[in-house]
C-alpha cells in the first residue's frame, strides 16, 4: 500500500477549502495595507505631539538657564528614540523578502531577531541614560530656587527612583524580553539546521 | 499572467502545502490567503526569472515558515485526536493520517515532501528551499521511507 503513487493519490484527495472570492482577498490585502499605514501614521502623530508639547513648554517656561533647554531636548530625544525603536519604526531593518528560498528566508528571520535583540539592549540603555540626564539638567533650575532641605529630599527621591529603575526594573524587563527573543532565535536556528544535514 | 488565473490554478496546491505544514484547516486557509495577498502585491514586480510556480511556492513556503513566530498557536498535530475528528468528520482516515504524519515532520521536511507530492520537480524544490538537487533527492527518499514505516504500523 505504501508506495509513492499512493502517497500522491492520498495527498491530492485532501479536500481544500473553497477558493475565496478574489474580491474578498483583495479587500483583505487593502485592509492590511491601510492598517499598517494607519499604525505608522498614528505613531508619527504621537511622536509629533510629544515633540510639540515639549518644545512648547521649553519655549514658555522662563528658562534663563541653558541646562533646562538641554534637559528638555534630551528628554524629547529619549522619548522619540524609544518609541521609534520599540515600535520598529525603521521598517528597512525589519523587512523580509518572501520571494527568496526557505534557507535565505530563515537566515533573514534570524538576522532580524538578532537586530531586535541588539536594539532592545541598546535602546533601553540609551533611553534610561538620556532620560536621567535630561531630567537632572531640567531640574537644576528648580533646585536652585528651593531651600537646601527640600532640594536634598527632592534629589534623593528622584535619583532613588532612577537607581531603582536602572538597577532593578531595567535588568528585569530586559531579561524577560531577551529570553523571549533568544527562544525564538534558538527555534529558528533549529529549523535552519534541518537544512544543513 | 493575470492574477485571477494564477489564483484559480494555484489555490488548491498552495492550500494543500499549507495544510501539510500545519494540519489545521482554518490555519492553512489563513496562510494560503496571506500567500496570495503577497502574490497579488508582488506580481507587477515579478520578472520571470523563475517559473511562476516556483515563485508562488517560495512565497507559500516562507509564509509557512513565518508561522514559527506565532508560537502561541498550538500545532494541530499536538492536539488530542478526537478534536481533529470532531472538526473534520467526513475525511478519509488515510488522508487524515498522511497529513498528520507530514505535519509531525521537521518544518523543512514538511515543505519538501509537500512540494514533492504536489508534483513539483526536484530541481524546482531545490530552488524553492535553497538546497542542492542531490540533497533534496536524499531528503525526499528518507522522508518517504519514514512515512512508509508509519503507514505500515498504521495498517497493522
Amino acid at each position: 500500500m505504501s508506495t509513492e503513487t499512493d502517497f500522491k493519490a492520498l495527498w491530492t484527495k485532501q479536500s481544500t477549502s473553497e477558493i475565496p472570492d478574489t474580491k474578498e482577498l483583495l479587500v483583505k490585502a487593502q485592509k492590511l495595507k491601510t492598517s499598517t499605514r494607519n499604525k505608522l501614521l498614528g505613531l508619527n502623530l504621537v511622536l509629533l505631539a510629544t515633540m510639540v508639547f515639549i518644545i512648547y513648554i521649553g519655549l514658555n517656561i522662563d528658562n534663563e538657564k541653558l541646562t533646562t533647554k538641554i534637559g528638555i531636548v534630551l528628554i524629547a530625544i529619549a522619548i522619540v528614540s524609544y518609541l521609534a525603536a520599540s515600535n520598529q519604526m525603521i521598517p528597512m531593518l525589519f523587512k523580509t523578502d518572501l520571494e527568496t528560498s526557505s534557507q535565505e528566508y530563515l537566515a533573514q528571520l534570524i538576522r532580524i531577531k538578532r537586530k531586535q535583540e541588539f536594539l532592545n539592549k541598546v535602546m533601553i540603555n540609551v533611553y534610561f541614560i538620556l532620560l536621567s540626564a535630561g531630567l537632572f539638567l531640567y531640574m537644576l533650575q528648580f533646585l536652585e530656587r528651593m531651600n537646601p532641605v527640600w532640594a536634598t529630599i527632592y534629589l534623593v527621591l528622584t535619583f532613588g527612583w532612577i537607581a531603582l529603575a536602572w538597577f532593578y526594573l531595567r535588568p528585569r524587563g530586559m531579561r524577560k524580553k531577551q529570553r523571549a527573543l533568544n527562544d525564538m532565535i534558538a527555534r529558528l536556528e533549529e529549523v535552519n539546521e534541518q537544512l544543513g544535514s | 499572467m493575470v492574477f485571477d488565473d494564477i489564483y484559480k490554478t494555484y489555490w488548491n496546491k498552495v492550500f494543500r502545502i499549507c495544510m501539510g505544514y500545519v494540519n489545521d484547516y482554518d490555519w492553512a486557509n489563513d496562510i494560503a490567503q496571506e500567500t496570495f495577498v503577497t502574490v497579488w502585491q508582488q506580481l507587477p514586480k515579478f520578472r520571470q526569472e523563475s517559473a511562476i510556480g516556483t515563485w508562488i511556492f517560495r512565497i507559500a513556503s516562507n509564509h509557512c515558515l513565518r508561522q514559527i513566530e506565532r508560537q502561541n498557536r498550538m500545532p494541530r498535530s499536538e492536539m488530542p485526536e478526537q478534536i481533529i475528528d470532531h472538526i473534520e468528520p467526513d475525511k478519509e482516515p488515510q488522508v487524515q493520517f498522511l497529513y498528520k504524519c507530514i505535519a509531525e515532520l521537521p518544518e523543512t521536511d514538511r515543505l519538501i515532501i509537500s512540494l514533492e507530492l504536489e508534483d513539483v520537480k526536484q530541481a524546482e524544490i531545490a530552488k524553492i528551499v535553497g538546497l542542492s538537487e542531490t540533497n533534496i533527492r536524499v531528503k525526499v527518499y528518507r522522508i518517504k521511507e519514514r512515512l512508509s514505516k508509519k503507514f505500515e504500523n498504521y495498517e497493522h
